[in-house]
């Protein structure tokens, strides 16, 4: 059974004549333990079929499912639920809450989920790895771009979910630090068996990808 | 509360400001309730200390004791019982030898009769005849003492304080209480009248015409500028609370509003509402209660360096009243916020 699978996705936007179409009878299907990478540039629906695999949007049609449930049938609660248990988002953009330190960003994953988080020796060897263990007493305001992304991608994996979604994970990073992300995320698919998603246009990230996908004008095709 | 308060911890300046402006907004209430209800209670402390459930005046006086005059002839048709007592009532204006003018209620009453009866002394004793008076201690704190002479209204003759008694004063004016003769001199009366009222201890008196008995509670609030100055106290009271939501919905709604990218990133994470709306709640609660401490802590030091003369005073139901309407009205206020947080999209913050 794969982890999440979407099946004929269609995404419809507007209305009457000014009705768009961004996603265009989408088919994906990932495996825990996989490494996917969607490809596309700027408004080819990257973020779309993201905000739909993680339940945060519906599709207009087509059926989206994570671990054989089809997220159609739940409620909102229970896809927050779902997010908050088994879907970890690493985003772009105001990741982090700018009044905790990157060590209470942690704190406030416990608070709404007590149990199923990293232990925290797991949670400093990723600190380590990601080479941000020396920062955890700093506020995001004091951290630089690439430190912050860092963070935030730590905060995810905190949670240790079964699917990890990433918007443009490596944007505010260095080569180097693309390739430590790189092989985390890699690490995380292969010997943590989680399914790992990441809509980029960085190809720096194909060479630890599985599978790569492009996205064009809506429809999603798998490189061969 | 995690999240409320590590921001507050955060934002010391940001959130400093907003407690500052429910401590005055608290600090106001506080300081109006504590002198609508010193006010209340300078109007009606004498009566408060007689304990009593009705009062029998002229039916024609306006339920007025200035205006009610009780005749021998209507009198001789009662009986009083141990539970009711006469009353008179003149205004007057004491003078005495190196001391301040002072304006009074004299009541003038009849011994072994329940008001004079209880009358509790501070000082000396009771009128024993009808040149003898027992006033206010608002007179000893004016530098008057047991053994002077008073004028009374420039009437001839001279009045002895021969005791004081405390918490008595009707209509914001200290009480003088002397005998019912006294009264009719005052009053400028004949022995054909007996009395002004009828004070009862009971709420059912029966008089005859042309009495009729109110409740003490009707003849409290025609006391005159009672019903108006408390009236005036409430809506300056109920205008504050007002201001008080509007405050602190306005600095919440802002604060939430910058707060809505995170607030989107956080549900995106799966973060509920729930966590959300309780963090907004409990940070609400945290500055309207730091700010009402503050508050309470500066009307306390007010208090101490105010004048003898300022009326104000508290009790615990006041205070607990005035705290717990601003707590609810602050939290009325956070609610305002709240649905900006249920209609946070999560979708904003996906993009690229």
């Amino acid at each position: 059974m794969p982890a999440l699978a979407l099946q004929h996705v269609n995404k419809f936007f507007g209305q009457g004549t000014s009705r768009v179409q961004v996603l265009n009878d989408v088919n994906f299907a990932t495996q825990p333990g996989e490494l996917s990478l969607v490809l596309g540039p700027s408004g080819s629906g990257k973020s779309t079929f993201l905000t739909i695999a993680g339940g945060i949007q519906t599709p207009t049609d087509g059926r989206v499912t994570v671990d054989g449930q089809a997220l159609a049938s739940m409620a909102a609660k229970d896809r927050d639920k779902l997010r908050l248990h088994q879907i970890g988002f690493i985003l772009q953009a105001h990741n982090l809450v700018p009044y905790l330190t990157v060590r209470d960003q942690f704190a406030l994953v416990d608070r709404v989920k007590p149990q199923g988080n990293l232990s925290p020796v797991a949670l400093h060897q990723l600190l380590d790895e990601l080479g941000i263990a020396p920062i955890v007493d700093q506020y995001p305001g004091n951290l630089s771009g690439g430190q912050s992304q860092r963070v935030a991608i730590a905060r995810a994996l905190y949670q240790d979910p079964a699917i990890i979604l990433a918007d443009e994970p490596t944007a505010a990073l260095d080569s180097d630090r693309v390739k430590v992300v790189g092989r985390i995320l890699q690490q995380l698919a292969q010997d943590h068996h989680k399914a790992v998603v990441v809509v980029t246009h960085d190809l720096r990230l194909r060479e630890f990808a599985d599978h790569v996908y492009q996205l064009m004008d809506g429809q999603l095709t798998l490189e061969a | 509360m995690f999240l409320a308060l590590k921001e507050i911890r955060h934002e010391k300046l940001r959130y400093g400001l907003i407690i500052g402006m429910i401590l005055l907004i608290s600090y106001l209430v506080y300081v109006l309730s504590g002198l609508a209800y010193g006010l209340a209670q300078q109007n009606t402390q004498a009566i408060d200390s007689w304990q009593a459930q009705s009062v029998a005046l002229d039916k024609d006086a306006n339920v007025s004791l200035s205006q009610s005059l009780i005749t021998a002839d209507t009198a001789d048709k009662m009986t009083l019982k141990r539970s009711q007592a006469y009353l008179g009532q003149a205004g007057v204006v004491a003078k005495a030898s190196q001391r301040p003018n002072l304006s009074a209620q004299f009541l003038g009453l009849q011994p072994q009769q329940f008001i004079s009866r209880n009358l509790t002394l501070t000082a000396g004793h009771k009128a024993r005849n009808d040149r003898q008076i027992v006033a206010d201690t608002a007179f000893q704190q004016q530098g008057y003492k047991l053994g002077d002479r008073v004028t009374l209204n420039s009437v001839d003759g001279k009045y002895t304080i021969v005791g004081f008694t405390k918490n008595a004063k009707l209509s914001v004016a200290p009480v003088v209480y002397g005998t019912l003769g006294a009264w009719r001199t005052l009053r400028g009366v004949t022995p054909a009248f007996k009395a002004s009222a009828v004070v009862s201890q009971r709420a059912h008196q029966a008089v005859p015409s042309p009495l009729k008995t109110y409740s003490t509670q009707t003849f409290i609030n025609k006391l005159p500028g009672y019903s108006a100055q408390n009236t005036t106290f409430t809506f300056m009271i109920g205008f504050l609370m007002i201001i008080a939501v509007v405050v602190i919905a306005v600095f919440l709604y802002i604060l939430t509003m910058q707060k809505l990218p995170n607030y989107a990133v956080l549900r995106a994470q799966g973060i509920p509402s729930k966590f959300l709306v309780s963090t907004t709640l409990s940070q609400a609660f945290i500055l309207v209660v730091g700010g009402l401490v503050l508050g309470a802590l500066l009307t306390v030091a007010t208090m101490r360096i105010l004048p003898l003369g300022v009326p104000i005073s508290f009790n615990l139901p006041l205070l607990a009243g005035v705290t717990g309407g601003i707590l609810l009205t602050g939290i009325l206020g956070a609610l305002i916020p709240v649905k900006l947080i249920l209609k946070v999209d999560p979708v904003t913050v996906i993009g690229g």
